[in-house]
């Protein structure tokens, strides 16, 4: 009996005939429209696709044998290259490499399989709960107990028991959610590792510690850099009282995968892991800095809403991301760091990982 | 900046939305100022706000309110949002007894992080789910007593007492405000905006809709 349901031709594992995207969420209604389905990208644009994506194939090598010493002789190549966008067939595998996340893995054989069978951690019950409430419209997310649910628990739970003073927090999921999306169970968790720790970058670990303390320094960070590079927007924020815990803390906590169309969250992941967190600066600047004629005419409720709903063309990476890439954050990102931590304290971290760190 | 008409109101309160992740604050803020419930929704992360203006006792109130994220560690942001709130809905949901013994963190959360005279009102979440109850009706009414809370059991799902509810703590926080400014001289408070009254028709959103839009 069981046999012949599954030879019977039934649509695959979600019992919902609704139509998805490209990336397997379910169209919303709005984009829905007749010409929808036909709509997709002109034949010379998948041309254009599969060039690039022969020049990334010779660029990374057989498995990423060469991409090491690619990056090595041409790092301005890679860097360029990747703020054009990783192609979708490779992200995965590109992410690792530029994340340092497959070294990660190479040298801890067997730990991930260990933390996931024979560990228990306090947070599973955080984490069931948040299960479902993760990427809820995604296909692969939305069987209850499927693979998808399944390995976002695993992640989650081994993370949870790697660094048990981070444990779970609201957010990560979105995080393992993503990259689950682009490679396996304990590719996801090495490289969720490699952000929390700082392999290549400063380690993210401090958005999630008791306190949330580098919440708190990106935000005084944000908050100085909008005032500076967008004054009338800073101005109007002000007497608005609008700051940026209310809009802002999504972008860092979750890297924009929260709530922006995802094809826009990739294209700043492909730049994120390759440059670091300067880049949700540059892309928070950026959207504010598009939307600021009409952003500085709102009065503060409708703010709160304009600035959670970004107009479509706001979203389109190919103008917002050029317009981040020219916005320079570096140096005084430094120095509001330094001033922040003046202020407050310099946070602890840990140690293992921060002789690695670079800034 | 002018007002135009539809934004006009004679009090402005801010509540908040507090309590234990996963017990449906995000609804019943949903339920009550869009008239949705969203099967799909995905846990807070920080803050959201909406809004509502509605009659209360014959005078037009802004509701402002502020949902925040219910895990313990984002108290870290979520606690500044108490400042200046004039309620607080604290929500359990009824299925899980741990939400409802957890009530008392969060009533110390607001003693510490909130204005002494907040109005707070129990709210017991999830009614729809019969079988699964495991917090009883009067349990929590006798907690509620003893706390000086006002007390009510919903079902954002169904959209039962979430109007009630929020009627219920706009109408005291009305009366606590409205009684001051008539005992004391003191101005109001600076989170009270007093504008011209008018009536505000159609503010009450009575077809049920499907599920919201987010992704």
């Amino acid at each position: 009996m069981e046999k012949k349901r599954i030879d019977d031709y039934e649509p695959g594992p979600v019992p919902s005939p609704r139509p998805l995207d490209r990336f397997g969420f379910v169209k919303q209604e709005l984009n829905n429209s007749p010409d929808g389905l036909t709509k997709g990208r002109p034949a010379y644009e998948y041309e254009r696709e599969e060039r690039r994506v022969r020049k990334w194939r010779k660029m990374i090598g057989v498995g990423g044998s060469d991409w090491k010493h690619y990056v090595r002789r041409k790092p301005h190549v890679v860097k360029r290259r990747i703020r054009k966008g990783i192609p979708d067939c490779l992200r995965g595998l590109v992410w690792q490499l530029i994340s340092g996340s497959r070294d990660l893995l190479l040298m801890n054989p067997g730990v991930y399989e260990q933390l996931v069978i024979y560990e228990t951690s306090a947070s599973e019950l955080d984490i069931i709960r948040d299960i479902s409430r993760t990427f809820p419209s995604h296909v692969f997310f939305q069987q209850r107990h499927g693979p998808g649910q399944r390995s976002l628990y695993n992640v989650l739970k081994a993370y949870s028991v790697f660094d048990r003073d981070v444990g779970y927090v609201q957010g990560m999921g979105f995080l393992a959610g993503l990259l689950l999306l682009y490679m396996s169970e304990e590719d996801a968790f090495w490289l969720l590792v490699a952000l929390l720790k700082g392999a290549v970058h400063a380690p993210m670990e401090g958005l999630y510690l008791v306190g949330l303390p580098l919440v708190q320094q990106y935000l005084f960070q944000f908050d100085h850099l909008m005032r500076e590079h967008l004054p009338k927007v800073g101005e109007h924020f002000s007497q608005e009282m609008i700051n940026p815990s209310m809009y802002a803390s999504q972008w860092f906590i979750t890297v924009f995968s929260y709530s922006f169309p995802f094809h826009l969250a990739l294209r700043i992941w492909d730049v994120f892991l390759n440059e670091g967190v300067k880049i949700v600066f540059k892309v928070g600047l950026a959207l504010l800095k598009y939307c600021a004629d009409d952003l500085t005419k709102l009065p503060f409720e409708k703010l709160i809403h304009a600035l959670r709903n970004f107009p479509e063309d706001a979203m389109d990476p190919d103008t917002l991301l050029p317009m981040a890439y020219s916005i320079k954050v570096s140096k005084r990102l430094e120095e509001l760091k330094q001033e922040y931590e003046d202020k407050n304290g310099k946070p602890v971290q840990s140690a293992e990982f921060n002789e690695k760190q670079k800034l | 900046m002018a007002r135009r008409p539809d934004e006009e109101y004679d009090y402005l309160f801010k509540v908040v939305l507090i309590g234990d992740s996963g017990v449906g604050k995000s609804n019943l803020l949903s339920r009550f100022t869009r008239n949705e419930f969203c099967l799909e929704s995905k846990s807070t992360i920080g803050v959201e706000f909406a809004t509502r203006t509605l009659q209360v006792e014959g005078r037009t109130v802004k509701a402002q309110i502020w949902d925040t994220a219910g895990q313990e560690r984002y108290r870290a942001i979520t606690s500044a949002y108490y400042r200046g709130a004039l309620g607080a809905l604290l929500v359990y949901d009824v299925t899980k007894p741990t939400t409802f013994e957890n009530v008392s963190r969060w009533l110390k959360e607001l003693r510490d992080h909130a204005d002494s005279n907040i109005v707070i009102m129990l709210i017991g979440n999830k009614t729809d789910l019969k079988h699964l109850r495991a917090v009883a009706t009067e349990d929590a009414q006798n907690y509620a007593e003893k706390e000086g809370l006002s007390f009510i059991e919903t079902s954002a799902l169904e959209a039962t007492n979430v109007e009630k509810a929020f009627q219920t703590i706009l109408g005291e926080i009305y009366r606590i405000i409205s009684k001051k400014s008539l005992s004391s001289e003191e101005p109001a408070p600076a989170n009270i905006k007093e504008g011209k009254t008018i009536v505000v028709g159609g503010s009450e959103a009575n077809t049920k809709k499907p599920c919201c839009s987010s992704s």
